[in-house]
């Protein structure tokens, strides 16, 4: 087995907290850094990540006609406009769901494996089969919540079938952080959150319109607004999967006039 | 090596023949070094006796640094007293027949390490032995007592089969929900006293939660 080929699963648990805007902004940041990389959209019931990428109109074939063997990998896969580092394996439409099974995942991510330093798979929310389809596939695993405790309670259920799996490193993304809610207690604080899950934290993703901004035109954060504080983010978050020791984001940086608060809602206690 | 830092495993035996405290005192009067970590078997010590043991220590100019234990009871109260204590499982093949037949309870007993997390549910035949946290979600059941060294979030029920007698202790219990035999009662509301194991068991048909140390 090549031990430089990542494949890390992204998921959540719960739906909605920014699984496929997490799998588009790593995908971008990781092949500015030179690295190959192939996002595998396996959310098939409800996929987007073609949408986020910019890259809905330029699909051809999807992952279903490369397990049919009516096409080959590389005539599936789409290369990003910009990243050429980066290409999309896109999913096949919703009936794939009745015949998918862990083995053809396995297949799909074994084939990218042969031709990407790093897979990264969008996974669908919840933990039925989609969801365990992805996971037979994966190494490794970024589970993404809110601070929320509907959130953290899904999170926390996908850990637990993460470790009875075998997946290894499992690393947390704690998205749409609002400094000044988590500053008044309205907010669950970040100890909260990895007090519970227990996961080393990869990452803190700001709250930031731009996403919204950046999600209607198909242009992932990173690619452009690389200087806004969920982007910075998203940098941060690839250069720590590889390893480089970057502090958590600076809070006086990032939303200046936080600073001393910031630093006390990392230890404020809500339940 | 100085002596000083040498740390020296003693073993404490309690019989019909021979009481702890006196086994204590007769190893550490032939003892020079100063550090010592306490091998205490299968016997179940309270926090009261493990403060009896660090004082007795004291007494013979040695230092008590740690733990290790087969009995769950013990490993709680040295944890909860702030001793680095270490768990040990019994394996099968060292039991001698003679063992198995005094522990016919313990053999029962669940063992589990690592976190519980939302959605998991863990059931024993015996009593429940948790080393982590049981979070918001989880579910754990015993026939017998359940012990949690960690945190217990989410819902406990010991005793499951009636015995009214269970108790569920833990190094922090705040749960969502408390369950002895047919009892049920709700967590309690307030933040808990932190490093202080609590107990709840029934008293007077209502469950009541307590430090650990007065039992
Ligand atoms: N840091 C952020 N700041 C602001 N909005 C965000 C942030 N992250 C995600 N969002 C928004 O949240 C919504 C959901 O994001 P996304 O589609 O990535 O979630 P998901 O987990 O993939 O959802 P699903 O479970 O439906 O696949 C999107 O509208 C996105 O723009
Ligand atoms: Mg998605």
């Amino acid at each position: 087995m090549e031990t430089d080929k990542r494949v890390i699963l992204i998921c959540s648990g719960k739906g909605g907290v920014g699984k496929t805007t997490l799998t588009a902004n790593l995908g971008i940041s990781l092949a500015r850094q030179g690295l190959t990389t192939a996002v595998l959209d396996a959310d098939f019931g409800l996929r987007n990540l073609d949408l986020l990428l910019g890259l809905e109109n330029r699909i051809v074939y999807t992952a279903q006609e490369v397990l049919e063997e009516e096409c080959r990998l590389d005539q599936a896969l789409v290369k990003h406009k910009q990243e050429s580092n980066l290409s999309l394996l896109p999913a096949g439409n919703p009936r794939m769901l009745d015949w998918l099974k862990p083995d053809d995942m396995k297949r799909i991510v074994e084939m990218l494996k042969e031709q990407f330093n790093y897979v990264l798979i969008d996974c669908p929310a919840g933990v039925e089969d989609g969801f365990k389809n992805a996971m037979a596939a994966s190494q490794e695993a970024i589970v993404v919540t809110n601070p929320e405790v509907s959130a953290v309670r899904d999170a926390d259920r996908v850990i637990g079938l993460l470790n009875t799996n075998a997946i290894k490193p499992v690393q947390l993304v704690l998205n749409r952080v609002r400094p000044k809610m988590m500053a008044n207690q309205e907010m669950l604080s970040i100890d909260d959150v990895t007090d519970i899950l227990a996961l080393p934290l990869l990452g803190l993703v700001l709250e930031d319109e731009q996403v919204i901004v950046s999600t209607n035109r198909g242009e992932p954060l990173t690619l452009n607004s690389v200087n806004s504080p969920a982007a910075k983010c998203y940098l941060n978050i690839a250069k720590r999967l590889q390893g480089e020791d970057i502090p958590l984001i600076d809070p006086i940086k990032e939303s200046s006039g936080f600073g001393a608060k910031f630093r006390r809602l990392m230890q404020t206690k809500i339940f | 090596m100085n002596s000083n830092n040498q740390k020296i495993i003693i073993n404490i035996e309690d019989s019909k023949y021979i009481n702890w405290e006196i086994d204590l005192k007769n190893k550490l009067k032939m003892l020079k070094s100063k550090n010592l970590e306490i091998d205490s078997k299968n016997i179940d010590f309270s926090c009261t006796d493990i403060s009896k043991i660090i004082a007795i220590a004291y007494q013979y100019n040695c230092k008590i640094i740690g733990f290790r234990s087969t009995s769950p009871k013990t490993i709680i109260s040295s944890q909860s007293l702030g001793y680095k204590s270490e768990f040990i499982i019994e394996s099968s093949s060292n039991n001698t027949s003679e063992i198995n037949k005094k522990n016919l309870t313990f053999s029962k007993t669940q063992f589990h390490q690592g976190t519980v997390r939302s959605g998991e549910y863990l059931e024993s035949l015996g009593d429940l032995l948790i080393l982590g946290d049981v979070n918001p979600g989880a579910k754990v059941s015993a026939v017998g007592n359940i012990i949690i060294w960690g945190r217990l979030l989410g819902i406990a029920h010991a005793g499951c089969k009636g015995d009214f007698k269970a108790t569920i202790s833990a190094l922090q219990l705040r749960p969502v929900q408390l369950r002895i035999a047919k009892k049920v009662a709700r967590g309690p509301k307030e933040k808990p006293q932190l490093g202080i194991a609590e107990l709840a068991r029934i008293d007077s048909d209502e469950i009541i939660i307590s430090p650990l140390e007065t039992t």
